[in-house]
């Protein structure tokens, strides 16, 4: 009991990491991100201010600079970008140990891509209705200006995540400007960027 | 072979569940350096045939319109489109499995290897490049609403309403989400119809 109280004490001050050997939590942050899949507008992106909240704030799976670490790995690797939520489970799982990190992993990006599948394969199946209706028209033109704001929100969320020094921010803007202005890929940022950060010219 | 060029025509032989899979894993191992989208219509219309052009413009169309990450419902909508929901399932199965692997290998060294000051120093400058990527997203998009004031305040709000009191998504989604398609809803006289019917 007293075990028990300490830890509502301590997550009132900062947040107590939820344990995942217990199969029932695991189930629980499956269903949270099940429940998350179909807000996934725009691609995906939308959704990291959430994962920020869940994973650094409500769970306290990661520290604010292992969610800016996760999110640059995802960011850097091939493939679709939205697999950072299999990271995330991995930081859940990890102490457990690596073989609960990699259960969970899994167990989270199925729990995110499945409900949006499952729209996707309906709307697919019944597009040649669904392309004339208002709803479609509606749904497209409606939900564009929300996604723009939440994506402001989710790049302003991430700045403020990766907490570097005043040249990572002018890195970061320099960084924005060019992604918007030319092609060049985005990876050979990060490499020059990670150069400068080993030289200790960018920190936090 | 010819026929694919017409729509509406598919190859003689569907693909299979298999060649679904295959197909899928060709565009993941393809698109490594960046382009997902442009190698899966290289290898999906052009190399193997599979669709006509106007087909796969659709699906990029219904992929970028429902929830979910763009390239995993093209995936989707290639495997729904030949074999029903097993196709989509084998289609993305093949489109995860070596990038997801990777990636977790590259997770499971991070998590055993983060708190190194070596590779520390390096993720923070990483991470201010990719903030940067993060930040770049919503001025991506910006041009396509510059004209309409409504679609800006819309998403002012939304912005201001994330970052300064911290609304969670799900429920400003919800309420923002109605509110914003009744005002967008097509009506004969008013003016975002033509606009939403320019595709």
């Amino acid at each position: 009991m007293p075990a028990v109280l300490i830890a509502v004490a301590s997550a009132a001050t900062s947040c107590t990491p939820m344990r995942l050997n217990d199969l029932g939590h695991l189930l629980q942050v499956m269903g949270t991100f099940l429940g998350l899949s179909l807000f996934s507008l725009g691609g995906g992106n939308t959704l990291l201010t959430e994962y920020h909240h869940l994973s650094v704030e409500q769970y306290c799976w990661l520290r604010p600079s292992q969610f800016a670490d996760i999110y640059a790995l995802a960011e850097a690797a091939p493939g679709p970008s939205s697999m950072i939520v299999g990271l995330l489970g991995m930081g859940a799982g990890w102490p457990e140990g690596p073989g609960w990190a990699l259960l969970t992993a899994y167990g989270a990006e199925i729990a995110i891509l499945l409900p949006s599948t499952l729209l996707m394969v309906v709307a697919c199946l019944s597009w040649n209705r669904l392309r004339d209706s208002p709803w479609r028209v509606a749904f497209e033109r409606g939900l564009g200006p929300i996604t723009l704001g939440i994506l402001f929100a989710v790049g302003v969320k991430i700045l403020k995540t990766a907490d570097t020094n005043a040249a990572g921010v002018v890195v970061s803007l320099l960084v924005c400007a060019l992604m918007l202005r030319t092609r060049i890929s985005p990876l050979w940022f990060m490499a020059v960027a990670g150069g400068l950060g080993a030289f200790g010219l960018i920190n936090r | 072979m010819t026929e694919s060029l017409a729509p509406g025509t598919a190859t003689p032989s569907p693909p299979g569940l298999r060649q679904l899979f295959t197909g899928m894993l060709m565009v993941a191992l393809s698109a490594f350096g960046g382009g997902l989208s442009a190698w899966s219509q290289r290898i999906i219309v052009e190399q193997r045939h599979w669709m006509s052009n106007e087909e796969f413009l659709t699906g990029l169309t219904v992929a970028r319109l429902f929830p979910g990450p763009n390239q995993i419902n093209m995936a989707v909508y290639v495997g729904t489109f030949f074999r029903g929901l097993p196709g989509a399932l084998a289609a993305l199965a093949g489109m995860l499995l070596v990038p997801f692997t990777l990636l977790m290998g590259v997770g499971l060294l991070y998590f055993q290897f983060h708190t190194l000051p070596a590779l520390d120093r390096v993720l923070a400058g990483v991470v201010a490049a990719a903030a940067g990527m993060a930040l770049s997203m919503g001025f991506k998009i910006l041009d396509q609403y510059w004209k309409d004031p409504m679609a800006l305040l819309l998403a002012a709000v939304t912005f201001v309403l994330m970052t300064f009191f911290h609304v969670r998504l799900v429920p400003l989604v919800l309420v923002a989400g109605p509110l914003a398609m009744a005002w967008y809803w097509p009506r004969p006289s008013h003016p975002p119809v033509p606009q939403g019917e320019r595709r």
